[in-house]
């Protein structure tokens, strides 16, 4: 049998939770699943998966341990299923290298947008010159930001910042990562100076900058850019 | 003690006049031999010696006598008391004089070196009460410990008094008539000074009552009674009274603390279980809530699709199930916050985002609400836990969108002072007169009807994430109709941002 649709690896240890996100996963791709990581890791031999969902209460290792490894030699996207209330365990699995997390409970729409999102990345990549987002066309080559045609002033922090954003679309980006990327690894321990350069971009870019639909606050975890809004 | 025998002192009176004699008769055949001077001399040594041996009386009976029986015995005419040379009154006079002060210089000299040896007997003794204090372990066995001490040392009998948690005086050992002396007992605990008391006070015989004063506080009183006033109250049994009381007190209050620490210990054991519990509990309650939550949730997409009574069916149940675990984790929150085990994780940021992404997490149940966000301008960066003050804002707009079906749900701020105080109001029918700081409470809710659901836990968690950040929160009806929740944030001083250099 011929299978074009990709292959999705689902690490997760409750037999339950494996077989709704297979049959919600149904359109996006063929699911193979893995209970524990060692059986994730035997996976790798066959066919390459092009996204793992990996749970990170695994019976056998820490799943943040695995992503860690994951990394060392794959770019897979990889989307993280966690507890609410577990802040710290996210950012630690999204600073060893995942992608995007899901909060447990989750609804199937919810999974199937994050999925399909992460497929797309892999797929489209970020090398496009001109991004658009609501009334915002960021122009990368001419570094020159619009709003319906009229410019707008970004100060290079505000633009660094936007760039970093824009190149990680529908990722989530810890503060870390973002302190990291934009300001230098000496000021990781700044999260105060991300949170108001985010905001003064949002009163730039935003519409409402008090409810914003592209560039999302993750509380506790990061920020998400988004083209789209999602709640629309 | 041998002062206190009165047969011994009559004794000592005995031998010193024995030696007197004993004295004379040596030193008779020596007359003519060597001069009366010299015998004057051998009576004197003896009168010291006397002294040293037996005290200050015996020496001046020495004194005395050693005068009359050399008078009588060596000066002419011998075996009368007449005196021949006038001569001799002097000698007699200077002879007296000298063996006075002499016995008295040495009998000091002995009282001194007595006392020094009973002060240190004393020292060892209460050294060794001390030793044996300092490895006890219950109020039982220091009372036994110093009743013994005093009973062995002082002849008189000992209770303890100490304070039970709800201070009352407590006597170890139990007796009967301990209630007689308790209006006493419970005086010199509170005023912190001894006190004597007569017989018909104490109950039945005279007593001391001494305070166990700690460096912090009174730890109870020691009571001491004997046979007699005497053996209580004389000065010279004070020091030591007072000695063991302190060194009760100290033993006491040792306990005390050991009883403390372990207390907390228990304490934190049981936090630490609790803790134990919720993670398991919350992880067992998790996995079944996101496999009902899924799988529900799943049955509404199928297709083709369920027909509507089973498609309603799937739907109330996945929104049962998400509803089943926004309550398990309130309560894991509460119990969470109410372990103390919650450890803020405070930072500096605009009050905006996090309205922003509470709103975004509240949009399902806000869908078709208009929100009026209304943050002052001028607002600084606050430090707080984002996310528990999201939980804080997402609880009330719950709240509102409950309580307050219909109209306008308002997030204002603005700086009051120095703090910051932010408002959620709605258009609701308001809380019940009264109610305003009661919804805070566990498990209140602020109308009386069940058909809004959910157990009052939303509102207590704000309010222990608030004043975790040093914050109040309250509850007002607005003139205009509905309900105002505000809680307020302390300014502080916000860390200073390095301009960025404009290109």
């Amino acid at each position: 049998m011929n299978d074009e649709r990709p292959l999705i690896l689902l690490v997760e240890d409750e037999p339950q939770i494996r077989r709704f996100v297979c049959a919600a996963l149904e359109d996006e791709g063929r699911v193979i699943e893995a209970a524990s990581a060692a059986a994730a890791l035997e996976a790798f031999t066959g066919p390459a998966p092009a996204l793992a969902i990996i749970d990170l209460g695994l019976p056998d290792r820490d799943g943040v341990e695995l992503i860690r490894e994951l990394r060392t030699w794959t770019m897979l996207p990889l989307l993280v299923l966690s507890a609410r209330s577990a802040e710290a365990e996210k950012v630690a699995a999204l600073d060893a290298g995942a992608d995007d997390y899901l909060t447990k409970p989750f609804g199937v729409q919810e999974l199937r947008a994050r999925v399909r999102a992460l497929l797309r990345r892999q797929k489209v990549g970020a090398g496009e010159t001109v991004i658009e987002f609501g009334r915002i066309r960021v122009d990368r080559v001419h570094r020159v930001v619009t709003r319906d045609g009229a410019t707008i002033h970004l100060t290079p922090i505000e633009y660094r910042l936007l760039g970093v954003l824009l190149a990680n679309v529908g990722r989530v980006l810890t503060h870390r990562q973002l302190l990291k990327d934009v300001w230098g690894s000496g000021y990781a321990e700044r999260g105060h100076y991300l949170r108001i350069y985010i905001g003064h971009l949002r009163q730039k870019l935003e519409a409402d900058p008090a409810r914003p639909c592209h560039l999302l606050t993750e509380t506790g975890v990061g920020y998400r850019f988004q083209l789209q809004d999602s709640a629309s | 003690m041998r002062e206190s025998n009165p047969s011994s002192r009559i004794g000592d009176y005995f031998r010193a006049a024995l030696a007197c004699v004993a004295t004379t008769l040596l030193t008779l055949p020596l007359l003519g031999v060597v001069d009366a001077a010299n015998i004057v001399m051998i009576f004197l040594l003896v009168v010291a010696l006397v002294a040293v041996r037996l005290g200050s009386g015996p020496a001046i009976l020495a004194a005395f006598g050693g005068v009359g029986l050399f008078d009588f015995f060596f000066v002419e005419p011998r075996f009368s008391m007449a005196v021949a040379d006038a001569q001799y009154l002097i000698t007699f006079a200077v002879m007296l004089a000298v063996a006075l002060v002499i016995g008295q210089l040495a009998a000091r000299l002995r009282e001194k070196a007595l006392l020094a040896t009973r002060r240190e007997d004393e020292m060892r003794a209460l050294y060794d009460m001390s030793k044996e204090l300092s490895g006890a372990i219950s109020a039982e066995q220091v009372a036994d410990i110093v009743r013994s001490f005093l009973g062995r040392r002082l002849e008189i009998e000992a209770i303890l008094y100490l304070p039970r948690a709800d201070e009352t005086l407590v006597a170890i050992p139990a007796r009967q008539d301990a209630e007689r002396c308790q209006a006493h007992v419970r005086a010199v605990h509170e005023q912190g000074r001894p006190m004597h008391l007569a017989a018909e006070e104490s109950g039945y015989r005279p007593a001391l009552a001494l305070p166990l004063a700690s460096p912090v506080r009174t730890r109870g009183v020691l009571l001491v009674f004997g046979e007699h006033a005497e053996q209580v109250c004389a000065a010279e049994r004070r020091p030591l009274l007072d000695a063991v009381a302190s060194l009760t007190a100290i033993v006491v209050e040792r306990l005390h603390y050991g009883e403390v620490l372990q207390e907390v210990t228990l304490r934190m054991e049981s936090v630490r279980l609790r803790s134990a519990l919720l993670s398991a509990v919350s992880h067992d309650l998790r996995t079944p809530l996101t496999v009902l939550v899924g799988l529900a949730d799943a049955l509404t997409l199928v297709r083709p699709a369920l027909p509507p009574p089973a498609l309603e069916s799937a739907l109330a149940i996945r929104d049962q199930a998400l509803r089943l675990s926004g309550m398990v984790h309130n309560l894991l929150d509460m119990a969470r916050l109410q372990t103390g085990k919650t450890v803020l994780n405070k930072e500096w940021q605009p009050l905006e985002e996090v309205v922003g992404s509470s709103l975004k997490a509240m949009a399902g149940l806000l869908a078709e609400r208009e929100v009026r966000v209304d943050l002052a301008p001028d607002l600084p960066p606050l430090e707080f836990d984002a996310v528990l003050l999201e939980r804080v804002f997402c609880n009330l707009l719950e709240n509102a969108a409950k309580y307050a079906p219909q109209g306008e749900i308002a997030i204002a701020a603005r700086v009051v002072g120095d703090t910051v105080e932010v408002s959620v109001a709605d258009a609701g029918p308001g809380l019940p007169p009264n109610a305003a700081q009661d919804v805070f409470d566990l498990f209140a809710r602020g109308g009386h009807s069940g058909a809004t659901g959910g157990v009052g836990l939303g509102l207590a968690i704000c309010r222990a994430i608030v004043e975790a950040h040093g914050g109040r929160i309250w509850a007002e009806r607005r003139a205009a109709g509905g309900t105002r929740m505000a809680f307020t944030l302390p300014l502080g001083t916000p860390p200073v941002l390095e301009e960025e250099a404009s290109e």
